[in-house]
Formats: structure tokens, C-alpha cells, sequence
């Protein structure tokens, strides 16, 4: 028998085959499959962002040497530890199983970004159990025992599970078939750093604003948050270019106004301008109301970015020609 | 030895027997009576609970001027990937390999996280949901290998009990397969426009039917063999007529794990970057305003 070769010329449109517009998919019917995700998930990415960035704030303030900054230490360790309670009933609850959830510790898998995470997950709150076992040891509320606990390794350990867990969903999405995803592989990951990372000094900012933390420490985590939003910002706007076609559903439409107004404008622009100022020399202000009115901008940012993406991923999923020609 | 469907196109005449038969044998519930106004076909596309589907691919061509219509008709079906999304992307190992080299979800492990459903490239895999099985019997979660039991609650025949909120997709009849019976599908079909057996023997045949069709004028090719993309060769593969899209098949379909390393590399970069302005801002600068 004589081997047959496929003939290319055959193989599809995107391989030269002729396809005219109207036979290009059939019926218009979607290629791919959406995911079933809704709030629940939206709502983990978020938490899990504030919670991975206050990991890494603990690791900053922890070692820093102005005395000003326990207090955004003691914040961050608290917090990182109450949404490590959080985001696993956020987990848990998104599943069609959610009394079978105890079957994603049966494995470990490299491979899979969703095991990945759940293990990441699982140390980090044990970790964070341990840097806030510390915190209230020092506090005072602890047996003085727990003060012996390594606090610098156990500090850099969060700080790292902390930048896994705020960048890993990023990856989770980004490693699918669904075309504004994929397309957005190095895009997504990058910007989901950024945005946990704005959105924890956001939360820490607020936390030390109601118990009359130091100004000085204040202005310190409004300049991280400045430099992460920048950063955020300028991937942001670099994506809308590079994912094109893919990214209209998430650049156009009602999405595209929620990204542009919520996000864009109203938890970037916005509160870069302001924290923009923490950058000047000396500026003896009180902060207060106006830090938590500015810190909320910024989390109602990254909540509406989430949203967006999640929810303009599904709409992608629906375009049978974005499906039909994945990026390579 | 690796077990998988050989579907070829030419010989489907749109009959629906493997959808029904597939329905009957796996006990699938029928999907809601819709009417999509699309060529002979409401079911439109696999699903949770519709593990084989003809799709009606409707042509018009004009033949020396006068217009003339005709039909490709394809059962569609899971494809089975050397290199498997969903396998990949499964977090608790409900999605395994089985002894047949097939694609397999365990219904009883699986805990419905769903990251399978966006992680195949052909869109193929999807959630059952509750509402999907009827309330009657007993609890779905009693009777959690739905697939591989063999009937109903007893005098009650009529009464399907699929276990609900997981990802389901074809078995490639495992159940049948491990007392060595034919697939449903593969035994109902009337034209043998699917074959079932070892992939080898299969491919082997379907190149030959390649090359029968082009002496008769016909250009066919198969959809699955010998491809170099990252989701390699697929053990139920195809032999199509008209390029892949006409079906709904990406020409290079993608695997979607390829996309980690760029993913993971660019969160490492994003975090390093944060992490020396943090340092810069809380260890290394004046301190600001007030500062001792
Ligand atoms: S076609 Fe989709 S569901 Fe079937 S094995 Fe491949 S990736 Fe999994
Ligand atoms: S929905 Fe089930 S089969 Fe799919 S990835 Fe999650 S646990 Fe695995």
C-alpha cells in the first residue's frame, strides 16, 4: 500500500484551503465549550490577590527598619491570614462537588494550574498561620513561646507563596483554550501581579487609616501601590493592542465601558494621581478619609478587571473563528 | 493496545443511530426540545450529555451555472488526544488514561472544579448540570458511576440517575469495551461510517480509503493522523472532505498547557519587578515626611 501523504492544501483555511465567509464554521455554532465560572470565582481571584500581595507587604514591612512600619506589618499579617479563611470557602463553593473538594489534595500535578494553586493555597495559609501566630505573640495576646518561631525564613516563604498566589491565576487562565486567554498568556499572569499587589496596599492602606496608623508608612505603601497600578496600566493598554480580534470582548462593548470606567479611569487613573503625591518630599497631610476613600477606588479596580476578564473569556469562547485559529 | 474510532465522513448518511444508541447505553438524558432553524440538526454540538452528534453541513455549490446543494454529514464525538487538555488540566486525577489508551473521566472522583471544560481545544468536554437529572430515585451522589451502571431503579425503568455537577464526555465505552464488546455507537451505525478497533489497524485502513477515494476524483484526507501540532494524533480521528473548519476543527488545534512556561515566566518577571520597588520604597528611601 502506497503511504498517502495529507494533502496540506486540504487541511483548513488557516492552511491555505479555500473556505468562503459563509462556510467558515458551522452554522456560527461556538467551537468551544464556556466555563462554568461565575462570581464565586471572580471574587477568589480577588481575595487571593490581596492576600498573596499582604504576604509580600508582611516581607517588606518585616524587614524594614523604620520602627513606623510595625504597624503596616502587624495589618498585612492579620489580613493575609483572614483571607486565607476566605478563599477556600470561595473555592469550595464554585465547585458542582463541593463536598468532594478534598479530592483535588489526592494528587499533586505539575501540569495542572488549578492543583498547582490549591497546594499553594494550602501552604501559604499555613504559613500565614504561623507569621500571625507570631504577630500575636508579639502583641501580647499569644503565649511569648510562638516568638521563637524563625520569623525572617518564615516571613520570605509568604512573601514567595504570596507572589505565586497573586500571579498563579493569571497562569490558570492563560494556560486554556479560551481565546482572549491564551492570547493573553504572558499579558494576564503579568497583570494579575500588579493588580494583587495595588490591591493589597489598597487594603493595608485602609486598615491602617481606621487605627490611626503612622502617616509615613501611608505614604510608603501608596507609592508601591503607584508603581504597581503604572505598571498595570501600561500592561493593560498593551494588551488591548496585542490581543486584537480576541480582545474585544473585553475592549469593546458594556465590558470594555466597565474596564475603561472602573477600572482604567476610576481604579488606576484616579488613584495614581493621588498616591502619585506620596512621591513629594515632605508633605506633613493627614490622610484619613481621603486614603480610604482613594484605597476603595483602587480595590473596586481590581474587582471589576476580574470580572471583565472572566466574563469576556466566556464571550471569546463563543466566537467559533477566534477558536478555529488558536495562537500558536 | 491503543483502542479508538476511525468516523469516516464519506460513508455518514446522517442517520443519528450512534447518537441514539450512545444516549440508550450511557443513559443520557435528552437535551431540551429546541428548535434551531439550522439545517437538520437541534442538537448543534456534543455536550455533558450528548457524547456522539451528527452535525448537517450544508453546501451550495454552482455546478456549470445551475445551483446544487449537498450534504456533509459527520458524527462528532471526543477525540481522544495523545496529548489531552482536559487530562492535563484535571486537579484531582478524575480524568485518567485507561488501559485502552482512552481518555477517561472517573465520575466518582471527579469534584466539578470545571477547569477541564475550558482546557480542551475542540470544546468537547462539559458540565452535567443538576438540573440535567431528573429528581426522582434515589440521590445522584448514591450512585456515583452513573456511566457504568446498567439500568434503572428497579420497576422503575424509566428513571435516569446521572450523576450531576461533574464534567462527562464519551467513554469510548469503557464499560463495553472491558468485556470486550463493541462501543454503542461504533455497532449501531448502518454504513460503518464508524469503526472501532486498534488504532494501528485503523489508521492503516483509513490511509488506504484515502487513496481509494482519490482514484474515484474524491479528495479526502484524515483529520488526526500523523499531525505534528501539540495535541499530536487523536485515537477517534476522521477522514473530512472539506477543510477542517467546514466542521468546526481548528486546523492546528492547540494544547493549552504549552502556554505555562510564557505564563508562569511573565508573573515571576512582574513580581520581581514589584518586589525591588518595594524593597527600594520601604528599605532603602527617606522615609518621608516625619522621618527620625
Ligand atoms: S477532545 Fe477534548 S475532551 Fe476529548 S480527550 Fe481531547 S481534550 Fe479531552
Ligand atoms: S471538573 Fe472534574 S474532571 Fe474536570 S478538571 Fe475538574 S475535577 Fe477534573
Amino acid at each position: 500500500m502506497k503511504p498517502v501523504s495529507p494533502d496540506e492544501s486540504m487541511r483548513g483555511a488557516a492552511a491555505g484551503g479555500d473556505l468562503t465567509a459563509a462556510h467558515q464554521s458551522y452554522f456560527g455554532q461556538p467551537v468551544l465549550k464556556r466555563p462554568h465560572w461565575d462570581w464565586k470565582v471572580v471574587a477568589y481571584l480577588f481575595i487571593g490577590g490581596i492576600m498573596g500581595g499582604s504576604g509580600i507587604l508582611a516581607a517588606l514591612a518585616d524587614g524594614s527598619r523604620d520602627k513606623a512600619d510595625r504597624t503596616l506589618a502587624r495589618s498585612s499579617r492579620y489580613l493575609s491570614l483572614s483571607l486565607a479563611a476566605i478563599s477556600p470557602v470561595m473555592l469550595i463553593a464554585h465547585l458542582g462537588r463541593p463536598e468532594r473538594f478534598h479530592h483535588m489534595l489526592r494528587i499533586f500535578k505539575l501540569k495542572s494550574v488549578m492543583s498547582m494553586g490549591v497546594w499553594g493555597l494550602l501552604l501559604f495559609s499555613n504559613v500565614a498561620l504561623v507569621n500571625a501566630a507570631h504577630q500575636l505573640a508579639e502583641d501580647g495576646k499569644a503565649p511569648r513561646a510562638f516568638r521563637a518561631l524563625p520569623r525572617a525564613a518564615v516571613g520570605l516563604m509568604q512573601a514567595g507563596l504570596g507572589a505565586f498566589m497573586a500571579g498563579y491565576t493569571g497562569v490558570l487562565l492563560s494556560a486554556t483554550a479560551i481565546p482572549l486567554w491564551a492570547k493573553g498568556k504572558r499579558h494576564i499572569p503579568a497583570i494579575s501581579v500588579c493588580s494583587s499587589v495595588a490591591s493589597a496596599c489598597a487594603a493595608n492602606a485602609i486598615v491602617l487609616a481606621l487605627v490611626g496608623g503612622p502617616a509615613r508608612t501611608i505614604s510608603k505603601l501608596e507609592r508601591l501601590e503607584f508603581v504597581a497600578a503604572c505598571a498595570e496600566a501600561v500592561l493593560l493598554l498593551h494588551f488591548r493592542r496585542h490581543a486584537g480580534e480576541s480582545g474585544e470582548a473585553m475592549f469593546s462593548g458594556h465590558l470594555g465601558q466597565s474596564l475603561r470606567n472602573f477600572t482604567l479611569i476610576g481604579g488606576l487613573a484616579l488613584p495614581m494621581a493621588h498616591n502619585g503625591m506620596a512621591f513629594a518630599p515632605l508633605r506633613p497631610t493627614q490622610h484619613g478619609l481621603r486614603t480610604i476613600l482613594v484605597s476603595a477606588l483602587t480595590l473596586m479596580g481590581g474587582y471589576v478587571f476580574r470580572y471583565v476578564l472572566i466574563e469576556a473569556g466566556k464571550a471569546s469562547a463563543d466566537d467559533p473563528q477566534l477558536a478555529l485559529r488558536p495562537p500558536q | 493496545m491503543a483502542k479508538g474510532f476511525f468516523t469516516d465522513t464519506t460513508l455518514c448518511i446522517g442517520c443519528k443511530a450512534c447518537e441514539v444508541a450512545c444516549k440508550q447505553w450511557n443513559q443520557l438524558p435528552a437535551e431540551e426540545y429546541e428548535f434551531s432553524a439550522k439545517s437538520y440538526d437541534n442538537t448543534m454540538q456534543l455536550s455533558g450529555t450528548t457524547w456522539r452528534h451528527v452535525k448537517f453541513i450544508e453546501r451550495t455549490t454552482a455546478e456549470d451555472g445551475v445551483p446544487a446543494s449537498r450534504w456533509l454529514m459527520m458524527s462528532d464525538v471526543c477525540k481522544h488526544c495523545t496529548h489531552a487538555g482536559c487530562l492535563e488540566a484535571c486537579p484531582t486525577g478524575a480524568i485518567i488514561r485507561n488501559e485502552f489508551d482512552d481518555v477517561y473521566v472517573q465520575p466518582d472522583v471527579c469534584n466539578g472544579c470545571g477547569y477541564c471544560v475550558p482546557s480542551c481545544p475542540f470544546g468537547v468536554i462539559d458540565m452535567v448540570a443538576q438540573a440535567a437529572v431528573p429528581s426522582v430515585g434515589p440521590a445522584a451522589g448514591d450512585r456515583d458511576c452513573g456511566s457504568l451502571a446498567s439500568g434503572g431503579v428497579e420497576g422503575d425503568e424509566s428513571v435516569l440517575q446521572r450523576p450531576s455537577g461533574i464534567a462527562a464526555k464519551c467513554t469510548l465505552c469503557y464499560d463495553r469495551q472491558n468485556i470486550a464488546m463493541t462501543p454503542a455507537c461504533a455497532k449501531a451505525c448502518p454504513t460503518e461510517s464508524i469503526q472501532f478497533g486498534d488504532v494501528d489497524d485503523l489508521k492503516a485502513r483509513a490511509k488506504e480509503r484515502v487513496t481509494e477515494l482519490r482514484t474515484r476524483g474524491v479528495k479526502g484526507y484524515l483529520y488526526g493522523v500523523d499531525e505534528t501540532t501539540s495535541v499530536g494524533d487523536l485515537n477517534a480521528f476522521f477522514l473530512l472532505t472539506e477543510p477542517s473548519e467546514a466542521y468546526n476543527l481548528p486546523a492546528k488545534p492547540v494544547l493549552p498547557s504549552t502556554h505555562q512556561p510564557a505564563g508562569y515566566a511573565a508573573a515571576a518577571a512582574a513580581a520581581a519587578v514589584l518586589a525591588l520597588a518595594g524593597i527600594a520604597i520601604f528599605w532603602v528611601a527617606p522615609s518621608g515626611p516625619g522621618a527620625a
